[in-house]
């Protein structure tokens, strides 16, 4: 089975790593959302009902 | 040379040059880089939308502390989901079939979540060796086997990432085989052959993303265990 040749372990294991540090954190990171993150109110809003101006 | 069914899985190189680094950087042009604008594109606000959603899922049940790890958990889960996605096309390499690549990525993430717990809180981490309500007689023998399951852990994770994805590449590689023979002979065991081929790929499509999701959410039980 050529996955237990350990010839390429050390190259493939450090490329792995290097391209998850280097490469794909900075991309997830980059992916700024707008507002924090917080709990649902558990309140109702009241809304006062309004007539549409009909033309 | 003659080629076996395994040949697929040796690490790609061209007269000696190793090419596993596009095999690895090839996922990441999959997932774009968000630029400063305040209003993006759909696929931009599809992409952040399913990152914000998967890191709330995941780490929902995680105490504050532990959401240090958003980042690490995201990005590795996008990194394995893409390299699992893009392996199902053919004749390409999946770097995930590789056991350096997944025990490498398994033993230091595990490793970091036992250190993490015994570090901080090393009573509650080392409590969890023996699980409640065990008569008093049992206690010195499920310590034991507490302690075997939880050096077992990163193996487990490594071996069943690459497990999964090397059987599926193989049933896939063999089925293709089987239905390309047949044609000649016998076509229409032959266009059965082909649909169970197609019904094979399905199921893999549903196994990389799987595979990808598992590896993470393990990953995330085994760190709120030890934070």
């Amino acid at each position: 089975m050529p996955q237990l040749n350990p010839d390429p372990w050390f190259l493939i294991l450090s490329l792995a790593w290097l391209t998850y540090i280097l490469v794909l954190q900075p991309k997830i990171l980059s992916n700024k959302s707008m507002n924090h993150p917080t709990n649902k109110n558990n309140e109702i809003i009241k809304t006062n009902p309004w007539t549409w101006p009909w033309p | 040379m003659n080629l076996t069914f395994f040949n697929q899985f040796t690490s790609p190189q061209i007269m000696g040059v190793p090419l596993i680094m596009l095999a690895l950087l090839a996922p990441s042009a999959m997932f774009q880089t968000q630029n400063n604008r305040w209003l993006t594109n759909r696929l931009s606000l599809l992409q952040l939308w399913m990152i914000n959603l998967f890191t709330k899922q995941l780490m929902s049940p995680i105490s504050k502390t532990g959401h240090q790890w958003s980042v690490i958990l995201t990005s590795l889960m996008i990194m394995l989901l893409m390299i699992n996605l893009l392996g199902l096309l053919p004749y390409t390499f999946t770097p995930t079939t590789q056991l350096s690549m997944n025990m490498g990525l398994a033993i230091p993430m595990w490793l970091a979540t036992v250190l993490t717990g015994l570090r901080n809180q090393p009573t509650a981490s080392l409590g969890h060796l023996l699980p409640e309500g065990t008569p008093n007689l049992l206690t010195p023998i499920l310590i034991i086997i507490e302690t075997i399951s939880l050096f077992i852990r990163p193996l487990a994770l490594g071996v069943r990432l690459t497990a999964n994805l090397t059987a599926g590449h193989l049933l896939i590689q063999l089925t293709s085989t089987a239905t390309f023979a047949l044609l000649p002979t016998m076509p229409t065991l032959s266009m059965l052959t082909m649909v169970v081929l197609l019904l094979l790929s399905i199921l893999e499509l549903a196994v990389a993303m799987i595979q990808a999701y598992v590896f993470v959410l393990l990953l995330s039980l085994y760190l709120q265990e030890n934070t």
